[in-house]
């Protein structure tokens, strides 16, 4: 049965590169794919553009590349990437620079783009199409002048289109993480582009696999005390069958560990309803899947359906939603508890002073319920306990309201209660970007695929 | 004896805009069945209490025996805008983790 050989690269933006590296050196792959988008990362990478016009894509990519290329080059392996970011045209400039560079003549580079519809906002709304928000349902009006960034969730077309014209690297905007997958899987084994089992299944694969070490023993919750040498962790190594089915592996002499349990884990990550995966190529049904150890550190994966691609596409718009002031103060032994309870009243006694304007604030006592803060429960009154760190935020309207948080916290060193610490120096203020989900209809968006040949 | 989901149960969430996903997958088939009793959306609901501010929906993954909980108005307005330090509800699971269930 025909197969493709798939090698997950990278996961995010920031991704360790070093398991990309040790699977072309040491894995049977054919293509490396690589996710360099999240959420949040449309909306950082557009103000980047707003700044400077060659910016605007995960610069990640060109230490990644310097490090796997050659031997890719060398093996014949092909690189799929979704760094192009808010700017494709920008990153593959710079791509084909470093190819030039390493000596790398004759390599095609693609750029896959059209998934960026900023410009056609206002004018899609005239037409009639409302962009409300699919968690909210607000109109886009009560944001449209804060929206900095609008991106549709493109599916795997265009890579398609890049591999049948030969490209070795394909540098996308804001494709799907699974199109990254589906792409190769689709131009190596000839499915159609409405062949929806097909798709479904191979769209099933993808999820295990596009988050790199989740599905070989990073973040293990089932047995992470079993993993071994995880500062080494190998990434997925998958083989995708003609008919949908796959057996994922890792690259050999790694760390982590392939099994159902660890493969499970990642099924389930970020997920909706199972049944209904949603994505621009396909709906996948993933509530049936099955799993199958097949060997040591290889999981077989089958049973997955697929139903037609959805009339509409997601799109994800990025707005302004003010910035955040953040500061922290640390109490020791005696009462440290109560001290603490004291300092953050002399803060917030101190912000009202300054007439300080916040729509939402949070307190955590870290070592007791930072990660769940005032709704599960309030500190102990231990006297004896031997520390506690007061972690205190808000959400501010502007820059100026922002800082406040963490000029007025810096008199607890002279004025508050007795032995504050660990105030730190002051910390660059974050501005916040709001996502705005919406749906588009896919025949407005067209995918545009460019192939350039590195020249000396 | 206390039985605790984390005693029938590993898992793993992440986000989505505001939305926190909460899997489970269960140790055994009878820990799934289990599970499958106690651990309802109303339940969990209640244990996540002010954590999590809308609707709780429950999808079923048999052949792995996992539970999916998909959690609404889960993160403070979602992962880019939340003041929590676990802004992307990395570790939300582990509170479900906690959860005593009842004596059988």
């Amino acid at each position: 049965m025909k197969s493709v050989k798939l090698g997950t690269g990278l996961a995010f933006w920031g991704d360790s590169l070093r398991p990309a590296i040790d699977m072309v050196e040491r894995a049977d792959i054919q293509y490396l794919c690589c996710d360099h988008l999240a959420e949040l990362t449309m909306s950082i990478l557009s103000k980047q553009k707003s700044r400077k016009p060659d910016l605007g894509y995960t610069t990640d990519i060109i230490p990644f590349l310097r490090g796997v290329l050659p031997k890719c080059h060398e093996r014949g392996i092909k690189i799929i990437s979704n760094a192009g970011g808010s700017n494709p045209e920008a990153c593959a400039e710079k791509v084909i620079e470093l190819c030039r560079e390493l000596g790398l003549h004759g390599m095609k580079v693609a750029t896959v783009t059209g998934d960026d519809i900023m410009d056609r906002v206002d004018g899609l709304l005239a037409d009639g199409i409302e962009f409300a928000n699919t968690d909210t349902g607000q109109q886009l009006a009560d944001i449209r002048d804060k929206v900095t960034q609008a991106n549709v969730y493109t599916g795997c077309d265009g890579i398609v289109e890049a591999l049948e014209q030969g490209a070795d690297i394909v540098i996308c905007g804001r494709v799907t993480d699974a199109a990254l997958y589906l792409g190769p899987m689709r131009h190596e084994l000839g499915w159609a582009a409405d062949d929806w089992q097909s798709l479904g299944a191979g769209t099933g694969v993808a999820h295990c696999i596009e988050c790199g070490g989740q599905a070989s023993g990073g973040l293990y919750s089932g047995g992470w005390q079993d993993m071994n040498n995880l500062s080494s962790l190998g990434y997925p190594v998958t083989e995708v069958f003609e008919n949908g089915e796959a057996t994922l592996s890792k690259t050999p002499q790694t760390g982590g560990s392939v099994t159902v349990g660890t493969v499970s884990e990642q099924l389930v990550y970020e997920v909706l309803d199972p049944a209904n995966y949603l994505t621009a190529d396909v709906v996948s049904d993933v509530s049936q899947i099955k799993l199958d150890q097949v060997g040591p550190d290889q999981v077989h994966i089958h049973n997955v359906k697929g139903k037609p691609a959805p009339a509409t596409l997601k799109v994800n718009m990025g707005y302004r939603a003010g910035f955040v002031g953040e500061t922290q103060f640390t109490y020791t032994w005696p009462d440290a508890i109560k001290k603490a309870k004291a300092g953050l009243q002399f803060l917030n006694e101190r912000l009202e002073q300054v007439n300080f304007k916040s729509s939402a604030t949070r307190v955590e006592y870290v070592g007791h319920n930072s990660m769940w803060g005032p709704e599960v429960s309030d500190p102990p009154e231990d006297p004896d306990i031997e520390e506690i760190v007061v972690r205190f935020a808000a959400r501010c309207p502007t820059k100026e309201e922002a800082q406040k948080v963490f000029t007025e916290s810096v008199p607890l060193y002279n004025n508050g209660p007795a032995g504050a610490s660990g105030i730190g120096t002051r910390p660059p203020i974050k501005e916040l970007y709001g996502i705005w989900p919406c749906l588009i209809p896919r025949e407005l968006i067209t995918i545009k695929t460019t192939v350039t040949r590195v020249t000396p | 004896m206390t039985v605790r989901v984390w005693d029938l149960a590993h898992g793993r969430s992440g986000d989505k805009g505001d939305i926190c996903n909460i899997g489970l997958i269960a140790r055994s088939d009878e820990a799934y069945e289990r599970l499958c009793r106690q651990v309802t959306s109303q339940r969990l609901r209640d244990h996540f209490g002010a954590l999590i501010k809308g609707d709780v929906d429950r999808y079923e993954l048999p052949n792995i025996k996992a539970l999916n909980f998909v959690c609404k108005g889960a993160l403070d307005g979602g992962g880019t805008l939340s003041l929590r330090s676990d802004h992307l509800g990395k570790v939300m699971y582990t509170w479900l983790l906690r959860m005593e269930l009842d004596d059988e």
